[in-house]
């Protein structure tokens, strides 16, 4: 098994080299028997890292703790599905999941049918088979997955409790596939750029990758977020750790990207700024990988540290120096197609803004990420750039953005006059107003929570108009009942709505956040049994302390009963869990969750006469944070579904050349 | 003589009537309420667990359990959260706060971001206002197409590509 394990890796490294310079012959050659066996290379791959990963799953789950991997990330007692997605808790496991993914993906491109005959393809082959070839270096040279010890210990380390949640299941699955699929765009764009193709081609054909990998994105952070919430104890979703912002960057430039490319899609314009986007979120992704494993940075997603960050930042910089090279050689190629905007006042120039405030808030995240670094080179000094810092640079950033959001599908492509606009905004800004009055004589008075509120009543306003609006023109063409004029006018055109539900998403995220943010209450507070704790309309009762066993773990937990109003909601069981195989102890949280707020109850601590420390949270609208992920799953999904309209590959229109 | 005793142990009560309160706060002392929180969240917890003192769970780290206690008897002291954050940036230097100082180097933490947002929006402005004063010299403005006339224009070109589906 250790053979063959370690040859899936090594003959991989050898397969992705060869592949890559028969590829790269092929190519100058014009020699399409060499191309061929390029992407014959790009199966072989696909099956030793198959192959690879399937060993490491069944060393995993078999608990062979000879390996050093087994025996650092997993212990016999655990459960199966732990032990193996034990296989993504470590260094040299989660970047062979990526390897496979890289891989996988490089193949769907090679033998796509859309791209048959497509001579991009022995072009975006050989970038992706470079990415290819990094990756089954650092697994064979940096981070090996298959190690075998001096000696065989009986037992695992174990996985680290706070990994064991369905949301650290899926959590990185997600992110990594995210993080991969910007790959993708990025081999389209090179390849175009390099055959000189400065039509939007590669835009079209990667427009369903890059969603997807938008995306899984969104979805990684999402599922961290909720992770976090219902694992860490401390209430909260997002922390502005290093890592978490390595991972939100790429998703603020992709955001970016996926809006800028309809100006090139309409009015050929924006080619060096949209390849540079895609070239920037790619970079972002390995900066990311950078951070997260080279412990340059405090961060709480401590992957052992090791040098394994330095290859990554070294790979990002070939790769970004490459691109940009490229780029610059086509510059004069990509700048003759400049076009022209009609109007100050269009929908062209409310997606430039929002591409200046995204990507603008990707900066933000990023130098404040790097600020550190940076001010102890400057001056000697370490400081800490935490949470404070970010929600108080991003969040006007961030509602702005909400606003060009919430303006945008009022706009006209072209040019909007002032009649048009008055006819447009005129009522949704009027209700918008009223609503945030109404705010403040409600007891809604915090500046941040009223404007941010304000900007979301616009947008829901402006987002059913253009519902409202499709179905009325549809209706007056077709006479069908609203819901099928709605029905049909949705899947006709399924970017567009699917975006807006996208931003509905958002909006609904957006509202959770500055609820949880604005409106939290806690308390912290010792009760002798019997006593209680209040807070808000919530009287909690604390009954009992017991302890118990489930298997190797020791539980301490308090039966406390929760009133609301005076009414008995239920009793809820807050514990406190010692492992086994894990100096740390975690909280398991009890969480009474409605539409309006979660109660949110940890154990903190007790003594011997039955005194215990309980903190209490009320985080209110936590649920809409949830239900707006769902809708922006919902509304990608949407957008990039293989539907029956709309649905024609593009026409290649760029140069031939003898292979493919 | 009992009137006296009882007036005496009430004035003795009076005087002593803060450091009771005191004793009792510092006992049942709320390590989750607003005050603290807007004192606490100023630093970081160096133990290594990335929080900052609000958030550090006193049953896994020693180092905050102290740290609270200190910035509870500063709050008792009548020390504001500014008098505190100068008195251990003195001590332990900017390294302790958990977002950087709006003075010196630090400040650029802070400004940059906006600095550059601001800068590439005028940028933007400017390439817009070319592009659109190219357009401007090359040919009259375009007719103004409103948003309904475009719906209905995508509307029409979906139905016509059904139509043409059907038959083609």
């Amino acid at each position: 098994m250790y053979l063959f394990a370690n040859a899936t890796i090594y003959i991989g490294l050898a397969v992705a080299i060869y592949s890559l310079l028969i590829i790269t012959l092929g190519i100058s050659t014009k020699n399409q028997k060499f191309v061929n066996s390029g992407k014959g290379g790009l199966i072989a791959l696909l099956v030793c890292s198959s192959f690879a990963m399937l060993s490491l799953f069944y060393l995993l789950a078999t608990s062979q703790f000879q390996y050093e991997y087994v025996h650092d990330y997993t212990s016999s007692e655990l459960p199966v599905i732990y032990k193996l997605t034990a296989l993504w808790a470590g260094n040299a496991g989660s970047l062979l999941l990526w390897t496979f993914f890289l891989t996988l993906y490089s193949f769907m491109i090679a033998f796509s049918r859309k791209l048959k005959g497509n001579p991009m393809v022995p072009y975006i082959s050989a970038i992706l088979l470079a990415n290819a070839v990094f990756f089954f270096f650092i697994l064979g040279f940096v981070a090996k997955p298959f190690i075998l010890l001096n000696e065989i210990p009986i037992e695992g380390k174990g996985l680290n409790p706070m990994l064991q949640n369905p949301g650290m299941i899926i959590h990185p699955v997600t992110l990594y596939l995210g993080y991969v699929g910007l790959a993708i765009p990025f081999a389209f764009a090179m390849a175009a750029l390099i055959l000189k193709n400065v039509d939007d081609f590669w835009i079209k054909m990667t427009r369903r990758w890059t969603i997807i990998a938008w995306l899984f994105l969104s979805l990684g952070n999402i599922f961290g977020g909720q992770w976090a919430y219902v694992e860490l104890g401390w209430g909260g979703y997002w922390a502005w750790d290093p890592v978490e912002n390595a991972s939100f960057m790429p998703w603020l430039t992709a955001t970016a990207f996926l809006h800028s490319v309809m100006i090139q899609e309409r009015k050929n314009m924006l080619k060096i700024w949209n390849i540079s986007l895609i070239i920037v979120s790619y970079a972002l992704t390995l900066f990311g990988t950078f951070l997260v494993r080279s412990g340059v940075l405090t961060s709480v997603h401590a992957f052992a540290n090791s040098n394994l960050g330095l290859y990554f930042l070294i790979f990002m910089g070939v790769a970004v120096i490459g691109a940009l090279y490229v780029l610059m050689s086509r510059y004069n190629l990509l700048k003759r197609s400049a076009g022209e905007f009609n109007s100050f006042v269009s929908k062209e120039s409310s997606f430039l803004v929002n591409n200046l405030l995204l990507v603008g808030a990707a900066f933000a995240v990023f130098w404040g990420t790097i600020f550190p670094l940076v001010s102890e080179a400057v001056r000697g000094t370490k400081v800490t750039v935490g949470l404070p810092f970010f929600n108080k640079v991003e969040a006007p950033i961030l509602l702005s953005m909400m606003f060009v959001m919430a303006v945008c599908p009022m706009l006209a492509w072209q040019k909007s006059t002032v009649k048009n606009l008055q006819k447009n905004f005129m009522i949704p800004a009027i209700l918008a107003v009223i609503g945030m009055i109404l705010m403040v004589v409600l007891g809604i008075q915090k500046a941040w929570a009223v404007i941010g509120y304000g900007v979301i009543i616009l947008l829901l306003i402006t987002h059913f108009l253009e519902f409202y609006r499709g179905v009325k023109a549809r209706r007056k063409m077709t006479k069908e009942t609203p819901l099928v004029a709605l029905y049909r006018l949705m899947i006709r055109n399924r970017r567009r709505y699917g975006g807006y539900i996208v931003h509905l998403g958002i909006a609904f995220i957006t509202m959770g956040i500055i609820g949880s943010q604005n409106y939290d209450l806690e308390t912290m507070k010792t009760v002798d049994l019997g006593q209680s704790i209040e807070l808000k309309d919530y009287r909690i009762n604390y009954d009992r302390l017991d302890q118990k066993k489930e298997g190797i773990n020791d539980i301490v937990y308090a039966d406390v009963t929760v009133f609301r109003n005076g009414k008995k909601l239920g009793t809820y069981q807050p514990e406190k869990v010692f492992y086994g195989n894990w100096e740390q102890p975690s909280s398991e949280v009890a969480i009474i969750s409605s539409l309006k707020e979660d109660l949110y109850i940890v154990l903190s601590a007790w003594e011997d006469d039955g005194k215990a420390t309980f903190v209490v949270k009320v985080n209110p609208m936590m649920n809409w944070l949830w239900i707006g992920s769902f809708m922006i799953v919902i509304g990608a999904l949407f957008a990039v579904w293989n539907g029956k309209y709309g649905n024609v590959t593009p026409r290649y229109t760029g140069v031939r050349r003898e292979v493919s | 003589m009992k009137n006296k005793l009882y007036i005496g142990l009430l004035i003795i009560a009076f005087i002593f009537q803060g450091s009771f309160l005191r004793v009792e706060a510092a006992k049942q002392f709320d390590y989750k309420s607003p005050e603290f929180k807007a004192v606490a969240q100023q630093f970081a917890c160096t133990c290594g667990c990335g929080q900052d003192h609000y958030e550090c769970d006193p049953n896994t780290c020693n180092l905050t359990t102290e740290f609270k206690a200190d910035l509870v008897g500063m709050m008792n002291k009548g020390w504001d959260k500014d008098k505190i954050r100068a008195y251990y940036v003195n001590i332990y230097g900017e390294e302790i706060l958990t977002s950087p100082e709006k003075s010196g180097f630090s400040l650029t933490a802070w400004v940059l971001p906006f600095v550059v947002l601001g800068v590439a929006g005028i940028a933007v402005f400017f390439i817009i206002r070319k592009w659109v004063k190219k357009k401007g010299t090359d040919e009259p403005v375009a007719e103004c197409q409103n948003t309904e006339d475009e719906v209905e224009g995508e509307i029409l070109s979906s139905m016509i590509d059904e139509e043409r589906k059907k038959y083609l």
